[in-house]
């Protein structure tokens, strides 16, 4: 198959896992033509191709003229990595106006010549373009990446419907402590122990699972959602993110979901830290990020 | 006259663009490096507990990540006074030895390395994947420092990309005895491909001797931490270094922040960092092998000799950068098996009460200083933060490596072709990254 690679607005993150996949990453250039992927290699125009991984989100004029010349010459486009598909960390730019944004960075009435026209609201790809397939992760595990890509160039798009990454997740319950909400900055969790009941802020009941529950697992951090919300929260009826969460602190905690509510000041960095952009959750009812947007933004959105 | 206009910069990180300027007469007036879209992690991040700002701040950049991770987790224990544990902040070095093994491998073999190699040749095969066509050993060969360094960051941090050990206050789980001795054995295999790499770069840098001088001579100061005794990334202070003028300053932390200075490009989203009273200054590492004269690692220190003799001490040529990451490779790799062999002691994290305060964190990322300073309130929400990247200080003396590579490619259509191919190389040795530098 024809292969490209392209970044628009991203850490690069996903490209260090492509190069990461160790024995495969040779099978991968050696079996495919690989005839664009500027972080590699010198080909300055996309030619057509049969498969584009698309890596990091659209920030501007620029990103959407190549995200839309991407959809034109790819017979089939894979959003690669949370930015791709549900906008990821750099999505929580939305907390303020993009207008605001620029003014705090550059001043009031800066000129930058050649700046293209930066968007108003971070959106993931598929806002703009309709998209093959879906791989989150931030990044995809290099074992997943494999997979997919195997799966891929045999023709076959992996869906993305799956489990949680609590199902993933090998910790036991601990005995209640009710010492209410806790944080990593002031208290060490009990290894082992699943760290939603021991009071912090866990994201594992509603992330889509393939990475093995790694932070709660293995290294005893919460869930942060790098792999983006589970169908549950994007699909109807669907399952509020922060609302899900409290009440299930509440349960381990003993304590009242409004006095966490109230406690907990940045919703948005935790709960919805990889997916504020996610026009799905962008609900005017308890639990969508609309609300919240309109809370944090300062100056209202437009 | 039109200007010329490479858009992309292909084999750098991230998406940029050079312009080249030209005067009326036709002649290179102006060479700029454009790079759009700042992503605002700075501003989005305040209002976030300190609890999720090292994964936030992470995500600015792939190839960087834990030292954005530490920089900032050191930035909160400077704000809150918290002192960790001597068996954390070893672990913390583990994994940016590791990372800057594995970014300066990408860098000088996926990125550089092609056009070093095949100069003359047409462009379409100066890269990794056409190279893996002709002779796949070579290819493997080169891939496996940047394995190595992904191998030791995978081992240390959790995970290569966006590691999960990192927190304010230390790590979160220790590295037990065998997986210690088992990583030490494997980096045993390594120190012959280290050399030899760092022979070829010195032979082929001579080889391309003509390419490396046309792209002129820059002798603005050098910015670096200075630890005690060999190169470090954790210094206590940073240290001003200028040719024929010796140490110009030594500053603490605190002091270094106040005098940096950060001003709009007029073309560019990327903020020009300079330092106050002195101006346009030079990180990374040949800033770093400027400031400290050498590396205090003998393996490292040995090939260097041969370096300052080709081409005189301090080095001025952008290029020589390549070499310098090379032996920063094989210095990353003594300092990982001293710190694999090191007792780590007890302890893995301190935890400390919320409070206010403010707090300068800086480490020295691959490719340069990265400084970041931030303040708290009581509730350990972050009230402010600045981050100030590599290539913020190193865009000028690139823009003025770029002009100088341009002026050397003559006129006509000839070359335009030949400047087109001097620009990339120019600013392919300073590896800029574009996405920690509109973080």
């Amino acid at each position: 198959m024809r292969v490209a690679v392209l970044s628009l607005s991203s850490c690069l993150g996903c490209q260090y896992v492509l190069l990461s996949m160790e024995e495969y990453f040779y099978t991968f250039i050696g079996e495919n033509a690989i005839p664009y992927a500027p972080f590699l290699l010198d080909q300055k125009e996309l030619p057509e191709v049969d498969l584009l991984l698309l890596e990091g989100t659209v920030r501007h004029g620029d990103d959407f003229r190549r995200l839309r010349e991407a959809r034109q010459k790819a017979d089939k486009l894979v959003a690669l990595g949370t930015c791709a598909c549900f906008g990821g960390v750099p999505g929580l730019a939305d907390l303020l106006t993009e207008e605001r944004m620029m003014r705090m960075r550059y001043g009031e009435g800066a000129v930058i010549e050649g700046a293209p026209q930066g968007v108003k609201r971070l959106l993931p790809v598929d806002a703009y373009v309709s998209v093959d397939a879906f791989l989150p992760g931030c990044p995809p595990p290099e074992d997943l990446l494999q997979g997919f890509l195997k799966l891929a160039l045999s023709g076959t798009l992996p869906s993305r419907l799956g489990a949680t990454v609590c199902s993933e997740c090998g910790v036991t319950s601990p005995p209640r402590t009710r010492e209410g909400l806790r944080r990593l900055l002031s208290s060490v969790p009990e290894a082992g122990k699943c760290l939603l009941e021991q009071g912090f802020i866990c994201m594992g009941p509603l992330t889509r699972d393939g990475c093995n529950a790694l932070c709660p697992s293995s290294y005893g951090v919460p869930c942060g959602g790098c792999r983006g919300p589970c169908d549950e929260a994007l699909l109807p009826p669907f399952q509020d993110l922060k609302g899900e969460t409290l009440r299930r602190m509440e349960r381990a905690t003993g304590e009242r979901k409004e006095v966490l509510e109230r406690e907990i000041k940045d919703t948005a960095h935790s709960f919805f830290r990889y997916c504020l952009a996610e026009p799905l959750l962008r609900r005017r009812r308890p639990g969508g990020t609309a609300t919240l947007l309109r809370r944090l933004g300062g100056e209202g959105r437009r | 006259m039109a200007d010329l206009v490479i858009d992309p910069v292909t084999r750098i990180s991230g998406n940029a663009s050079i312009r080249l300027v030209r005067d009326e007469g036709g002649s290179p007036g102006e060479a700029r490096l454009q790079a759009f879209g700042y992503r605002g992690f700075d501003l989005f991040a305040r209002g976030s507990h300190v609890d999720n700002l090292v994964t936030l701040v992470s995500r600015i950049c792939g190839g960087d990540s834990v030292f954005h991770q530490v920089a900032a987790a050191r930035a909160v224990e400077a704000a809150l006074g918290i002192e960790v544990p001597a068996a954390a902040g070893l672990l913390r070095e583990l994994c940016m030895w590791g990372q800057l093994l594995e970014r300066h491998a990408v860098s000088l073999t996926v990125h550089s390395l092609p056009d070093l190699l095949l100069p003359s040749s047409d462009p379409g095969l100066r890269n990794i994947i056409s190279i893996h066509r002709v002779d796949e050993e070579v290819v493997r060969r080169f891939m496996a420092l940047k394995s190595l360094g992904t191998l030791v960051l995978r081992e240390a941090g959790g995970r290569a990309v966006h590691a999960v050990n990192v927190l304010p206050g230390g790590v979160v789980r220790p590295m037990g005895e065998e997986r210690r001795s088992r990583l030490a054995e494997k980096l045993g295999e390594a120190r012959s491909l280290l050399v030899e790499t760092a022979r070829l770069i010195k032979l082929l840098l001579r080889r391309n001797e003509e390419v490396v001088e046309s792209l002129g001579e820059e002798t603005s100061p050098c910015l670096a931490l200075r630890s005690e005794g060999e190169m470090g990334l954790l210094g206590g202070r940073a240290v001003l270094f200028e040719e024929g003028a010796g140490e110009r300053a030594n500053l603490s932390l605190e002091e270094l922040q106040a005098s940096i200075e950060e001003r709009n490009s007029p073309h560019s989203h990327i903020r020009v960092a300079e330092i106050r009273e002195v101006g346009s200054v030079r990180v990374g590492p040949l800033a770093r092998v400027n400031v400290y004269g050498g590396y205090g690692s003998e393996l490292a220190d040995a090939e260097l000799e041969e370096l300052k003799t080709q081409w005189g001490f301090p080095f001025r040529r952008s290029m020589l950068a390549h070499a310098a990451r090379i032996l920063e490779m094989i210095h990353a790799w003594e300092m990982i098996t001293r710190l694999l062999r090191a007792s780590p002691g007890e302890g893995s994290r301190a935890t400390a009460s919320p409070g206010g305060g403010a707090g300068t964190g800086a480490v020295e990322a691959p490719e340069g200083m990265l400084v970041y300073g931030l303040e708290l309130d009581a509730e350990g929400t972050v009230k402010t933060l600045s981050i100030t990247a590599p290539l913020q200080f190193n865009v000028g003396a690139l823009e003025r490596c770029l002009l100088a590579g341009a002026r050397s490619a003559g006129e006509g259509p000839e070359g335009d072709r030949r400047a087109a191919v001097l620009l990339e190389t120019a600013a392919r040795s300073f590896a800029p990254c574009i996405p920690c530098a509109l973080h």
